[in-house]
């Protein structure tokens, strides 16, 4: 038993991982542009298939899609960028109805393109087994743990360190403030998006070795993401790290204890019971006038 | 009336309003003065539910209703107007009137809301759009017209003088005695027209830094050293 | 006055009569005006929830599912009769609404993202819950509509008018609510919450109303349906078209207005079936999508109030 809950403490760690760079894009958009990208995952999904064609057409590795998956998934980050960037009233509400119109489209094409099939890698090399003393897992899940890890950490450094990054935190705490100091707030949500865009195209490709992939899991993406961003707390790198990694953990533990469809439950009950009990807590929506 | 005792509010690291402790009797007028950032906005907001105090009470009627939400104060009698107007857009002025009646006094009174009208002077707009046709000074009026709307027992007037010429400000003025004998209202007013406060408040209490510096007649509270100071801008020793 | 009350009866009488006499032979069309009715009902909700309420949901398939499960088990399992059965459907879809009334005090994205959530987990729930579902086998041979003073309501005309009536008071109920003070109150919270609270209003409240009432005509929609198509499964019932159509729906027609969500979805659901879907098989809802894009970026009011300013200026220029 013991051994068993070790096992899912590991893989959750692991799949806990990927999440976090998918949460890492859709709160780094939250924070510059107060808006929500309801086609987030479907982003991620997009990209996720793009190594599924490379696989599928050429025979080629899914590790050689990341350029492309990346170079995709940033394309449709400028789109979304663009399109929200016209929105003329009442930009909160209206960019969620303009996100979920983006996320069924990017469904359906996925739809026409790929069909409802669900995919998964064939390279055997990425799904060897690997192990630590007891602890198994897949090359991929070990290999990707490595690189969200580092992209992540980069993230970090880079909203820390450089300039833009600066910019981008000036923008979340005070957009009108940041541009009396010279910051082009568009400029920056531009970028912001594109680093969420990147994320998500090595998020795709992760999502694609590590498990399975199909047009309509897109949506469910988008909530997780939310949830480990609710569940850091906004503005927190390091929270949205260990929020994702607690989520990795809590599916990877209900699948060992329960069953495996209740998987995704899990990660929403938890989000749930955070919205009973600290209904302001992780939120500050509080508002002073 | 109105009872505040030790009320200590903070954001952050920052006092905003720190112990302090003032009465309003039934029906009487007590007048909130003092530099801008002093805290008082963030007193009535502490009042009127908008904050949560930190610490100390609040006991309106001879109930703490420090931990009652925003819609209880109201309908308990608490009646407050915003410093910039905040008219329920989307709502033309009677409209106004009529929500502020039906949820905070209970029932539609017209008759009553005609009365109003009239008396803060918005009979011949009751029937335009409350956010976009009405002046600085007409939305000022509606401010008051809509607290006045929920049978409050007690007004917190925020600044509702503030930005007019003189000759509105002295019928403003006459306006709020006339509302405060008709319907024997209390008031807690912030104003930073002295010859306002002075001419309304038989009582007034000086805020500075959150703390409560002065408090008694308002000729003697204005000639205090303490007080003119805070005004100049000195750091109080 | 009177004018209005023999448009109103005209357009009554053309709906009542005139539909069954003109389509009701054909079946396939009136299969399609039957389900764009049900769509139409739910994107009242929606607008209901969205324009009064001030939410934007994208949780209705959840109010959907848990309304068609209610009522087909109720009568299934209970023997309670059918029309009854659709009223415990609404209800239960407005006691499931309950759980997730404490998103009710998050703002805009917070709430839209919680009852996505939510909408998942009713979803898993009906899968897993197999002693009552039957889970992903789902459940056939739902009742049908009974016949009733010797006419069938189980034909699809009688199904016609049992969802045309539903509409028909939902926007009654709808439009009353709007004229009340509780409307009033509603309105006015939209651009100022506070002042509104200050004046006694208890906000958290009325929105919770409004969710209840929401979900629970979405919930006798589902209801209706489940007795209409008599099977439903998990990822039928509580399946995304329920969400995505009513809003497209809505927003295309306008959903500050009450006709606009009704005339949106019989034209979007209508073009949608009867033109994209033989064009595109597979994935036509794109345009869907596409539509909804376009709505928001160049009339987020919806088409009937442009439509309706052209016309009135046409109408001038020529008078």
């Amino acid at each position: 038993m013991t051994e068993l809950i070790l096992q899912a403490l590991y893989s959750g760690i692991l799949a806990g991982s990927s999440y976090a760079l998918i949460a890492l894009g859709l709160a780094l958009v939250f924070g510059t542009m107060r808006i929500i990208n309801l086609a987030h995952g479907e982003m991620v999904l997009v990209a996720a298939y793009m190594a599924y064609t490379l696989e599928n057409a050429y025979g080629w590795n899914p590790l050689t899609a990341i350029p492309l998956a990346v170079i995709v998934a940033c394309m449709l980050s400028v789109i979304v960028n663009f399109l929200v960037g016209r929105i003329r009233h009442d930009r909160e509400l209206n960019s969620l109805i303009l996100t979920f119109g983006l996320g069924i489209m990017l469904t359906n094409v996925s739809l026409m393109i790929w069909k409802a099939d669900i995919r998964s890698t064939k390279s055997a090399w990425l799904q060897d087994a690997i192990s630590f003393g007891s602890l198994y897992s897949m090359k991929s899940e070990l290999l990707f743990f490595g690189v969200s890890l580092v992209l992540v950490g980069a993230v970090a450094w880079w909203l820390r360190a450089s300039w833009y990054g600066r910019a981008v935190r000036a923008v979340s705490s005070n957009r009108e403030a940041a541009k009396l100091m010279g910051i082009n707030p568009q400029r920056t949500e531009l970028v912001s998006f594109l680093v969420a865009g990147m994320l998500a195209g090595f998020a795709g490709v992760a999502l694609y070795c590590n498990s399975v992939i199909q047009p309509s899991l897109g949506g469910a993406l988008t909530v997780k993401a939310f949830i480990i961003t609710v569940l850091a707390g906004m503005g927190s790198i390091v929270g949205v790290l260990i929020g994702a990694l607690l989520i990795g953990i809590a599916e990877a533990l209900t699948t060992t204890l329960a069953s495996s469809a209740l998987q995704d439950l899990t990660g929403m009950v938890l989000f749930l019971l955070v919205l009973f009990v600290m209904p302001n807590g992780l939120f500050g929506t509080k508002q002073h006038d | 009336m109105l009872k505040l005792e030790a009320v200590t509010v903070r954001f952050g690291g920052l006092t905003a309003v720190n112990r302090v402790s003032l009465e309003v009797p039934p029906a009487g007028i007590l007048g909130l003065v003092g530099p801008n950032g002093a805290g008082k906005t963030t007193l009535f907001n502490a009042v009127s539910g908008l904050v949560k105090p930190r610490s100390g009470s609040i006991q309106f009627g001879g109930h703490d209703i420090s931990r009652w939400p925003q819609h209880r104060r109201a309908r308990a009698g608490l009646g407050r107007t915003f410093q910039i107007p905040q008219p329920l857009a989307q709502l033309t002025v009677h409209e106004n009137l009529v929500v502020a009646q039906r949820f905070g006094a209970g029932a539609v009174d017209e008759q009553k809301l005609d009365e109003i009208l009239q008396l803060v002077g918005l009979a011949a707009k009751a029937h335009r759009d409350a956010a976009t046709a009405l002046s600085l000074s007409e939305l000022k009026a509606l401010e008051v017209a809509k607290a006045l709307a929920t049978r409050p027992q007690l007004l917190l007037l925020d600044e509702v003088l503030a930005g007019m010429e003189s000759d509105s400000k002295r019928a403003f003025r006459e306006m709020l005695q006339n509302v405060h004998e008709r319907f024997r209202v209390g008031l807690l007013i912030i104003e930073h027209d002295i010859e306002t406060i002075s001419a309304l408040c038989p009582r007034v209490v000086v805020l500075n830094f959150g703390e409560v510096i002065a408090d008694g007649e308002p000729d003697a509270v204005f000639r205090d050293p303490r007080v003119i100071e805070s005004y100049t801008g000195a750091v109080p020793a | 006055m009177t004018r209005r009350t023999l448009a109103t009866g005209m357009l009554l009488v053309a709906l009542y009569v005139g539909v069954p006499l003109l389509f009701g032979g054909d079946l396939y069309l009136m299969s399609n005006i039957v389900a764009a009715l049900t769509i139409a009902g739910i994107a009242l909700s929606w607008a209901l929830l969205g324009n009064l309420g001030g939410m934007v949901s994208f949780g209705h398939a959840a109010f959907v599912g848990v309304g068609a499960y209610v009522s087909a088990l109720c009568v299934m399992k209970l023997g309670v009769p059918v029309f009854a059965a659709i009223a415990l459907g609404g209800i239960g879809a407005a006691m499931a609404s309950i759980l997730i009334a404490p998103a009710l005090r998050l703002r805009g994205p917070y709430f839209a993202l919680a009852i996505l959530a939510y909408a998942h987990i009713f979803k898993i729930v009906a899968t897993e819950w197999k002693s009552l579902t039957n889970g992903s086998g789902g459940l056939s041979s739902i009742p049908r509509f009974p016949q009733w003073l010797g006419f069938d309501f189980g034909s699809k005309t009688g199904s016609y008018f049992i969802v045309l009536s539903l509409v028909l008071a939902f926007a009654a109920i709808y439009n009353l609510v709007r004229r009340s003070h509780y409307g009033l109150a509603l309105r006015a919270m939209h651009d100022s919450e506070a002042a509104t609270r200050v004046v006694g209003v208890n906000s958290l409240l009325l929105k919770g109303w409004m969710l209840l009432l929401s979900a629970f005509m979405a919930g006798v929609m589902g209801a209706f349906n489940a007795h209409y198509i008599n099977f439903l499964e998990p990822d039928y019932a509580f399946g995304a078209p329920w969400t995505t159509l009513p809003i497209v729906a809505a927003i295309f027609g306008g959903y500050r207005t009450i006709i606009g969500p009704v005339i949106g979805a019989l034209v979007v659901y209508l073009v949608d079936q009867l033109i994209f879907k033989s064009l595109i098989p597979s994935g036509h809802q794109v345009i869907l999508g596409a539509l909804l894009i376009g709505m928001i970026l160049w009339s987020p009011g919806g088409m009937l109030p442009p439509l309706t300013r052209f016309f009135n200026r046409r109408a001038h220029a020529e008078a």
